[in-house]
């Protein structure tokens, strides 16, 4: 009974803005004016919109890719770190770079290094003869940029978890492999990643999340272009809401994604306590 | 665990309790808020609040600050109290404040947001100041059309204090590189960015990547240019009119041509200004204020005429930027006296070089302090005269405007066109089928 207040601010805190949220979606209002209840005639609409599928692929891409890219390159790191390599703490504190440093700053780089016919990558394409890809101006070429870009920001994350993990691993077990003659590739496969898998499916859903949930990344970088071609589903909804100033499509985009996550966290989830047991 | 005195730990459950209860109730009852909210505003209804953008470099800030603090009110009218209010999410800023009863009671702003908010019953119309300008002759200080710009069925939505149109700029040098020639009509651009392209410039310089939506108002300038436009006259949209198509047509021949940059579709407004800067831009549409944006005073980055279409019109896209009065406010007396001292003032900016917009009052064209920046000088002479907005084909201005300004399917409308893989019917059709989902008026 104690409780109860904190409870009930919780949920205020908590609950009110997200069912004034589903209350906006369910009308076709602007920023100004939550407009006419129109059932739910906007989620309607987006899911039979080829722009949202388009959006709905490109999340999925961007999501495999920055989740299993930065988790393959963290892990390595993390394998490769457990070594003993001369200058090993400076490369550590050097790998965490591009986490800590802001989005806003690493955005700007890579703009700068392939944005124009200027830029130092493409004139280096063009110097070794490979022409002069339009790096953030083509489309498949902007979807990898961006995709690469969000591994190359993700993988500190996951060589931390991964650091992490491996440093609860009995040594002893992998003597004991050893000792059964498993080679490096079959003590990974049946010793490291089953050991460590809660910690990676953990890694997992918090880099889901944070990929279907990332908005900087891509909207500072090509701001969802060009012709969509990177536009994710939390870019659609930002530009549904503030550019086209259409409120009530733009956050039945963000409640359909917010349904995706739990269901997908849920999966993940049930995984972490199948590996714990 | 509680081996300290209750005073010492801060705060006893019961204290807790207390709080919680108090704050839980607070939000659980909307009475207590808005009257807690209420006896909050009428403290300081002394005071009318002003809303201002920062519109150029931190001194215009200070310029501003000053110019507002200097207002001495008549006797019985509100003093004006200044708040600067960022560009970033600015519309969500002044709408949940409007709807909240705790907006500005006079604002600057986006040059279209007036009309949004006038359909929503927020605007107070400024049909007596500018009758009363009339009548005193001040009217006659705006330039022509300034003040038009602004009209809507119900009356003026604002009044006019600074102007924004697109322009034709040209960097001299590297059109005498290429032995090119300054074009005044569409066929010469044409001519002069082949000859440009050979030396490795562009001739229609341009950019629509990320935030940058100069190459969308470039678009629209061009049919604007052409006599067309994305409304008809009863301000519909008419996107797939006879000039539209011509206009589209022209500029993917430049794309085709290699005339425009194929990495346009992505450029930032930092990149944009940059192939200003890295003399890679010849020619291009841009603000007035592009050689203060790459700080170029070298005189080689200047503005062009108007270019002629091929049906001889001559026309750009302008923003005229405006001051709004609210209905939400402690005095609309005490609002115009404040508007009206605001816009006889405001030429301080121009005098100190504090902003980089176009005057519209002729009495600060006329001044020494602008008539040494050249290029704006050219722009006010010649591209004011034919500036018209997005309702470019209709005498009256209407919402919607405003809807289609920075829009998704503009911007994607644009990279389409920039990229070249596309016709001008099947893009403006998904224009047209774009901007019909959003425009609500």
């Amino acid at each position: 009974m104690l409780v109860m207040p904190s409870i009930v601010l919780l949920l205020l805190i908590h609950l009110f803005p997200l069912f004034k949220a589903f209350l906006d979606s369910l009308h076709t209002g602007s920023l100004i004016d939550s407009g006419e209840f129109v059932g739910f005639q906007n989620y309607i609409d987006n899911l039979t919109s080829p722009t949202f599928w388009k959006a709905a692929r490109f999340t999925l891409v961007f999501t495999l890719v920055g989740v299993f890219g930065s988790w393959a390159v963290g892990l390595a790191l993390a394998l490769l770190l457990r070594t003993r390599i001369p200058g090993g703490g400076l490369i550590k504190v050097l790998l965490l770079l591009p986490w800590v440093v802001p989005i806003v700053v690493s955005s700007t780089a890579i703009n700068w290094l392939v944005a124009t016919s200027s830029s130092p990558i493409p004139v280096l394409f063009e110097k070794v003869g490979l022409g002069q890809p339009l790096f953030l101006a083509d489309p498949t070429w902007a979807a990898i940029v961006v995709c690469v870009f969000k591994v190359w920001v993700s993988f500190p994350f996951m060589m931390m978890m991964s650091s992490a993990a491996l440093s609860g691993v009995d040594q002893g077990v992998y003597e004991a492999a050893r000792m059964d003659g498993a080679t490096s590739m079959q003590q990974l496969r049946w010793v490291t990643l089953p050991m460590i898998a809660r910690s990676t499916y953990i890694s997992w859903i918090l880099m889901t999340i944070f990929c279907v949930n990332d908005f900087p990344t891509i909207f500072l970088l090509t701001g969802g272009g060009p012709i969509d071609a990177t536009n994710s589903l939390v870019v659609l909804a930002y530009r549904t809401v503030f550019q086209n100033q259409q409120v009530g499509p733009g956050v039945s985009i963000a409640f359909m994604m917010t349904v995706v996550l739990v269901v997908l966290s849920t999966v993940l989830y049930r995984q972490i306590r199948r590996a714990a047991h | 665990m509680n081996s300290l005195p209750a005073r010492t730990r801060g705060a006893s459950r019961r204290d807790v309790l207390k709080g919680t209860g108090l704050a839980a109730a607070f939000v659980l009852v909307p009475g207590l808020a808005t009257s807690c909210a209420k006896s909050k505003s009428e403290s300081g209804s002394g005071s009318l609040k002003f809303w201002d953008m920062p519109w150029a470099v931190e001194s215009y800030n200070t310029a501003s600050e000053a110019l507002v603090e200097a207002y001495k009110p008549a006797s019985g009218l509100p003093a004006a109290k200044l708040q600067r209010i960022q560009w970033n999410n600015f519309s969500t800023t002044f709408a949940s404040a409007l709807a909240s009863k705790t907006g500005p009671a006079v604002s600057s702003g986006a040059g279209f947001q007036a009309f949004q908010f006038a359909e929503q019953g927020y605007i107070a119309m400024a049909d007596n100041l500018i009758s009363d300008w009339e009548k005193d002759g001040f009217l006659n200080d705006f330039i022509t059309g300034t003040v038009d710009a602004l009209k809507t069925s119900e009356g003026y939505v604002g009044v006019p204090w600074q102007s924004d149109v697109r322009t034709w700029w040209y960097r001299k040098s590297l059109f005498d590189d290429a032995g090119a020639t300054i074009p005044t009509t569409w066929d010469e651009l044409m001519t002069a960015g082949e000859l440009l392209k050979e030396k490795g410039y562009f001739g229609f310089g341009n950019g629509a990547g990320a935030g940058n939506n100069i190459g969308a108002q470039s678009l629209v300038m061009m049919m604007i240019n052409n006599g067309g436009g994305l409304f008809d006259p009863d301000g519909e949209l008419d996107l797939l009119n006879e000039r539209n198509v011509e206009t589209i047509d022209f500029v993917l021949e430049l794309v085709k041509a290699g005339i425009s940059d194929p990495a346009a579709v992505s450029y930032t407004t930092d990149n944009h200004l940059g192939q200003w800067k890295n003399k890679k831009f010849a020619f291009g549409i841009h603000t007035p204020a592009l050689d203060d944006n790459i700080a170029d005073s070298s005189g080689d980055l200047l503005i062009a005429s108007p270019l002629a279409g091929p049906h001889g019109d001559k026309a750009t896209l302008a923003y005229v930027n405006n001051i709004m009065m609210y209905t939400n406010t402690p005095s609309q007396e005490g609002s115009e006296a404040f508007v009206d001292y605001y816009i006889r003032g405001m030429k301080t900016y121009w005098q100190t070089s504090v902003i980089s917009a176009l005057p519209v009052l002729q009495s600060i064209v006329d001044m020494p302090e602008f008539q040494k920046s050249g290029n704006k000088v050219k722009a006010v002479k010649e591209y004011l005269p034919i500036a018209k907005t997005y309702a470019a084909r209709s005498s009256e201005v209407f919402p919607a405007i405003a809807q289609v300004d920075g829009s998704q399917p503009l911007a994607q409308f644009t990279q389409t066109v920039l990229g070249g893989q596309t016709d001008a019917k099947s893009a403006l059709t998904t224009l047209q089928q774009g901007l019909s989902a959003i425009v609500t008026s």
